[in-house]
């Protein structure tokens, strides 16, 4: 008898290998481990041994070959168990059970298991502790570190447990809140929660007196106490994260609040002025969606999972990027998720900060490098265990992103434009409809995770708030979705469950309709013992909402179930606007409509100018040009991150045409392209980008040169300056300073100012306000650190013509020249921070001359002229130059005989906006002057296809070997 | 001619892959495994049986393996059935592994499974695009094709072959594919030319019919010219190497 399952590799694995670099060749073997709640006889152990190992590969532990299968790797002394933290999603437990159950059927029913990864060393304690921290988390896993001797003992004894969700001793009675106390309580509940009868309190609301108070108000006016159910249900709907209540504001002096005037306001005014309105859906639904042909519509999505991925960096990426899967399914009736794309604004992973989140070095906060692999991974396996192409991202390191990295996660749908001869963007939950919830089951995972990320990272965050993402329930639910009941247009409406759970996607959807009813103890559960507030607030991830016709229900669940997916009905819509939700019969939420949605006091901000605070400059030290050339190709935020690229399946779906590697030097390149339909050949272009290091010094000019670079990023690669759309995240920090929001409202009024100049809309966007940490350093001193403003502007295009797409990689004779003019705008620039600093200015975007640049750019490309593009944009030409050399392994000349009042460096490393790098063949050059005779080019060189990068001045001239460059280009990053 | 393509528990291909069947001139058909277990006599109807790339059950316990378990409840006997019979199998990628944890590639002792595929020597997913050798030519899939340049996208793409089945594997010619680092030279294992350290380079197996083929490199994913990188540095085929292995099928049965 035993009840444990323990496998290992025969050979060393991948992972084994990787652990044992990791940690000075110590001998390191991993055990995948199973614990079961009930004992296996003999029996069953080999049924069920062979079922979930690989007798090739694997060797099975049982009680007579432990001690001689583990003694023949090393004579390993420390172990460390691995489980995760009873109610955290367990997939591959979940997998074993589907096998045990599809196998041996009615021989085995009832039983719970856990995986566990255990890891043996040969080494000391202290190394097994290095490896503990490495591979686990604390907040969803339990580590138990102990002597190999004492594993031995506990595998031959049966002493391994799994450990099942502490349920709730009593029974659930509506539980009514008494607000009329002091406001110290007041405010108490809602910075640490509702006080359960034990005075412990359920975790942070995120509301604020005002909030509370209004809430107060209401309740004494329809004569009654409110119940918890009903304060956690405002509490969700009202936070940050769901109403965007800064973005929405009366600020100074603008009203209607800065979503409205300048970002909601650039479309609308886009919209006035252009005749070819090419936009379908804006900023209500779950995504924005621009038309693609005549039948076809595509969307895109970019969402944050900032604190999530600070807390459980694995976690908090893959229901990062599954989560945003979900809103493309969510948009219209339902799009097709057919690209990802992710942006990383992460601490140097080779640093300690050594930063905690209470006094005396307690609760420490994740290592940087720990933060960084998780957040690669967890997007890693949410994107390529979806089957939807990951081509396009970047990252970027900064200091400053100690506190909390910033984790965007983006999804391109696609959906036909007509379902059943209906627009398929439009839905509508009618009255009567049947309120179904589909895919995965409820628990308690992601309690209070919309009122958290609306706050700063404090000892207070809840740790419930983490989710782990279940890709394969996921997809399975997906494709019911898209491939058998939308196009038969069998429910009304759809949305996705992310933040604040079936709270928050009910109450939306019910907008439509009027109200809703929904009976909670219907919502199927992964354990027993949850409460109501609970259930109706988990933001357990892989589930949609429906809203489907009586007539329809049986189909639609009988065809989730021919899949293996749950679908339930919870509940109804209904045409009064109320809010009801009832617990076994007893009513627990009963709310109007319109105070669930617009009772929250509205905020009325008042903006301050910063003071502009200077770092310290770094002076230059003297070195050669190809030196520097090097120190910039080899730092963090230029250095090659084809790493990324090729752990992320960017061919699945057979789509990719422009690769995020390019050329046959694979350089990482800016922008990428798929072509979504087989007998279409429009593509669409992707692109992204963020200049948080420029926010300080002049956070209008840091957005101009974001939309510019984003928008010129499609340009370059060829896609239709009539068909670019863009999407806003802005990642901000202390929002409730006038200095940071006068940031704000200067970086919004430029988004306003440079959209409407190159009349690209915005059609989506999100935000995520108080992105600080607030802790102690290693001597015990309280710190803040916040994130630099960051505004990520993404980019999506529709190419028309294959042809149309262009290439990095210039042709041996092939002139090159330089579009658009150079400043000497070195400050912020890669350049100040690794070379040093100058007197300088910042880069400001000056849209007339950057239109007329792209417009003659998009004529000379159809006309075939252009040979190859690159797009400037970090470390300026320079690094523009060593890429193309480096992804061609062609070699360049360039003549630095400059005319106008610059120097090589300013003229190399100057990070202007709005300059092309093109190559065309010589032939053209006469059609290239008629087409450019308005607007700034200057030829700079030419391609030699040597296997050097000259530079030439009126003196000298200077070689640097490409494969030198791309060799500093390549380098790993450290820590990583 | 029709070709099943199965689909279901994370498995991601099966559009591209019916897609390519259908260029080359099968009818095809995606059909989820639910639905195939219910009622695996629709097998009679098909000609080529395909199991296409993806995670199935998210390649927990070892990539294929819930899968290639699923199937055996009500499926292996059809598919013996299937092979003798002279149809056509291939399993790409995930379905590669499905096939190896199923044992009918390669098949050699008729007892399952007799190859194991781990995970790729690096550690890493790979994503990358690799040149490959057709080592047995007399397989219906791979027949009068030299070379290949295909992507891989995998966890776990290393053949695990135990000593003397490599041997057998050898000498009965059921090596399909090898990477190569030139057109004329094998990787010998050097990454990334092998991206996952298979040993002899090995990217696919066959059973000793041929007709079998499990192949870890998508095919699918380099069907025309536009998918290859750098595409617009060559002159434009309209079709790339991919192409050959579907045209190959069609061939088989015209």
């Amino acid at each position: 008898m035993t009840n444990t399952i323990q496998i290992l590799s025969i050979e060393k694995t991948g992972k084994e290998s990787s652990l044992q670099k990791e940690h000075n060749n110590k001998s390191i073997k991993i055990i995948d481990g199973y614990f079961f709640s009930t004992n296996l006889d003999d029996q069953k152990f080999t049924k069920i041994s062979k079922l979930i190992s690989n007798e090739v590969s694997q060797t099975i532990l049982t009680k007579k070959n432990v001690d001689k299968v583990l003694s023949s790797y090393s004579n390993f002394n420390w172990v460390v168990e691995i489980k995760f933290l009873p109610g955290v999603t367990d997939n591959i437990a979940t997998t074993v059970k589907e096998i045990i159950k599809d196998n041996l059927k009615s021989s085995f029913k009832s039983f719970e298991l856990g995986s566990t990864k255990i890891i043996l060393i040969k080494g000391r304690k202290e190394d097994i502790t290095k490896i503990s921290k490495n591979e686990a988390n604390p907040l969803i896993q339990t580590i138990k570190i102990y002597p190999f001797k004492k594993y031995l003992n506990n595998f031959k004894k049966n002493q391994f447990k799994i450990e099942k969700v502490k349920l709730p001793k009593k029974k659930y009675s509506k539980k009514e809140i008494n607000l009329d106390i002091s406001d110290y309580h007041l405010s108490l509940i809602g910075k640490l929660g509702i006080e359960e009868n034990d005075k412990s309190r359920r975790g942070t609301l995120g509301l604020d007196l005002e909030s509370l108070k209004v809430i107060r108000n209401y309740f004494s006016t329809i004569k009654r106490k409110p119940t918890d159910v009903e304060i956690e249900t405002l509490a969700q709907t009202w936070s940050e994260h769901c109403k965007h209540k800064i973005f929405s504001a009366k600020i100074d002096d603008i009203q209607e609040g800065i979503f409205k005037k300048y970002i909601k306001g650039a479309t609308e005014k886009i919209i006035q002025l252009r005749k070819d309105n090419f936009c379908v859906s804006l900023f209500t639904d779950n995504a924005g969606g621009i038309e693609f042909n005549k039948d076809w519509i595509i969307c895109h999505k970019v969402e944050t999972h900032n604190t999530p991925s600070a807390l459980d960096p694995f976690g908090g990426a893959i229901t990062g990027i599954v989560g945003v899967n979900r809103d493309c399914l969510g948009f219209g009736k339902g799009a097709k998720p057919i690209a990802n794309t992710y942006a990383y604004y992460l601490a140097n992973p080779n640093k300690n900060y050594q930063l905690y989140r209470q006094k005396k070095n307690k609760d420490p906060m994740l290592p940087a490098n720990f933060i960084a692999k998780g957040i690669i991974s967890g997007v890693r396996v949410g994107g390529n265990c979806s089957g939807i192409p990951t081509p396009q991202g970047n990252v970027y390191f900064d200091d400053r992103f100690a506190g909390k990295p910033l984790v965007f996660c983006g999804t391109v749908g696609i959906i036909p434009k007509k379902i059943k001869g209906k627009p398929s963007h439009k839905k509508k939950a009618n009255p009567g409809d049947i309120i179904l919830m589909a895919g995965g089951r409820v628990g308690k995972d992601g309690i209070h995770g919309a009122t958290f990320s609306s706050e700063e990272l404090d000892p207070n965050s809840p740790v419930s708030a983490v989710q782990i993402g279940d890709p394969i329930t996921q997809k399975k639910m997906s494709d019911v979705i898209i491939r058998e009941l939308r196009d038969q247009n069998l429910y009304s409406s759809i949305t996705d469950n992310g933040a604040g759970g079936l709270s928050s996607s009910i109450g939306e959807m019910a907008k439509e309709s009027g109200g809703f009813i929904v009976n909670l103890e219907k919502v199927p559960l992964k354990y027993k013992g949850l409460y109501p507030w609970e259930i109706w607030i988990s933001e357990s991830q892989e589930r949609m909402t429906l809203a489907v016709p009586p007539a329809n229900v049986k189909k639609v669940i009988k065809k989730f179930n021919a899949r293996s997916v749950e679908a339930t009905i919870i509940g109804k819509f209904i045409k009064k606007e109320k809010a009801i939700v009832k617990y076994n019969k007893t009513q627990i939420l009963n709310l109007d409509m319109e105070f669930l949605h617009e009772g929250y006091p509205k905020l009325n901000l008042k903006t301050s100018l910063p003071k502009i605070k200077k770092e310290n400059k770094k002076i230059i030290k003297k070195s050669s040009l190809i030196d520097k050339l090097h120190k910039l190709l080899s730092s963090p935020n230029i250095v090659s991150k084809e790493f990324i690229a090729t752990q992320y399946d960017h061919e699945v779906q057979a789509t990719s045409i422009i690769k995020p590697l390019q050329g046959v030097g694979r350089v990482f390149g800016n922008a990428t392209a798929i072509k979504p339909l087989f007998d279409d050949e429009k593509s669409i272009a992707l692109s992204q980008a963020a200049y948080p290091q420029y926010a300080e010094t002049n956070p209008y000019d840091m957005a101009g040169c974001s939309i510019d670079t984003a928008y010129k990023n499609l340009i370059v690669s060829g896609a239709n300056s009539k068909k670019i759309a863009i999407l806003d995240n802005f990642c901000w920090c202390s929002s409730d300073e006038p200095d940071r929001l006068h940031q704000l409202k200067e970086a919004a009024r430029a988004c306003y100012n440079y959209a409407v100049a190159y009349q690209t809309p915005f059609i989506s966007g999100k935000d995520s306000m108080f992105n600080d940490f607030k802790g102690f350093n290693k001597t015990g001193n309280s710190v803040k650190i916040s994130i630099p403003p960051t505004l990520l502007i993404s980019s999506i295009g529709v190419v028309d013509k294959i042809s149309h797409l262009t290439k990095i990689t210039p042709d041996d004779g092939d002139i090159l020249l330089i579009l658009g003019k150079t400043f000497n705008e070195l400050e912020d620039s890669v350049y100040s921070k690794i070379i040093g600093h100058q007197k300088s200015k910042n880069p400001v975007v000056n849209s007339k001359d950057a239109l007329q640049t792209y417009k003659n750019f998009e004529k000379a490309n159809k006309l075939g002229i252009i040979n190859s593009a690159i797009g400037i944009d970090l470390g300026g030409l320079g690094i523009a130059i060593t890429k193309m050399a480096i992804a061609s392994k062609k070699g360049l000349t360039i003549n630095l005989k400059l005319k106008d009042k610059i120097s090589v460096d300013q003229f190399l490393f100057s990070e202007t906006q709005s300059r092309i790098l093109v190559s065309i063949k010589k032939n053209h050059f006469t059609d290239f002057k008629k087409l450019f005779y308005n607007s700034n080019y200057e030829i700079i060189g030419e391609c030699t296809g040597a296997d050097v990068i000259e530079f030439k001045d009126s003196k000298k001239i200077i070689r640097g070997k490409i494969s030198d460059f791309a060799k500093s280009y390549k380098q790993n990053i450290k820590g990583l | 001619m029709n070709v099943l393509v199965l689909s279901g528990y994370g498995i991601n291909c099966e559009n591209e892959t019916l897609h390519a069947f259908e260029v080359v001139g099968f009818n095809g058909k995606i059909v989820h495994i639910n639905d195939l277990l219910q009622n695996p006599k629709q097998l009679n109807n098909y000609q080529v049986f395909a199991i296409p790339g993806g995670f199935s059950y998210g390649d927990d316990t070892g990539s294929g393996n819930a899968m290639a378990k699923k199937i055996m409840t009500n499926l292996y006997d059809q598919l013996i059935d299937f092979t003798l019979k002279n149809k056509l199998i291939i399993g790409i990628c995930n379905g590669c592994q499905i096939l190896i944890n199923l044992g009918l590639v390669p098949n050699v002792n008729k007892k399952d499974p007799e190859v194991a595929m781990i995970e790729n020597k690096s550690g890493n997913y790979e994503c990358r695009w690799v040149l490959l050798k057709v080592t047995n030519d007399k397989s219906p899939w791979l027949k009068n094709i030299s070379t290949l340049n295909l992507p891989v996208a995998h966890q776990e793409g290393q053949f695990m072959i135990p000593q003397n089945l490599l041997k057998n594997i050898k000498t009965k010619n059921l090596i399909g594919l090898q990477y190569m680092e030139s057109n004329k030279k094998l990787a010998k294992g050097k990454f990334p030319f092998n991206p996952n350290g298979s040993k002899y380079d090995i990217a696919a197996l066959t059973n000793q019919n041929g007709n079998v083929l499990a192949m870890m490199p998508h095919p699918e994913r380099a069907f025309y010219h536009y998918q290859i990188p750098n595409w617009q540095n060559n002159s434009s085929k309209k079709f790339a190497d991919g192409y050959k292995i579907f045209m190959n099928a069609k061939k088989f049965f015209a």
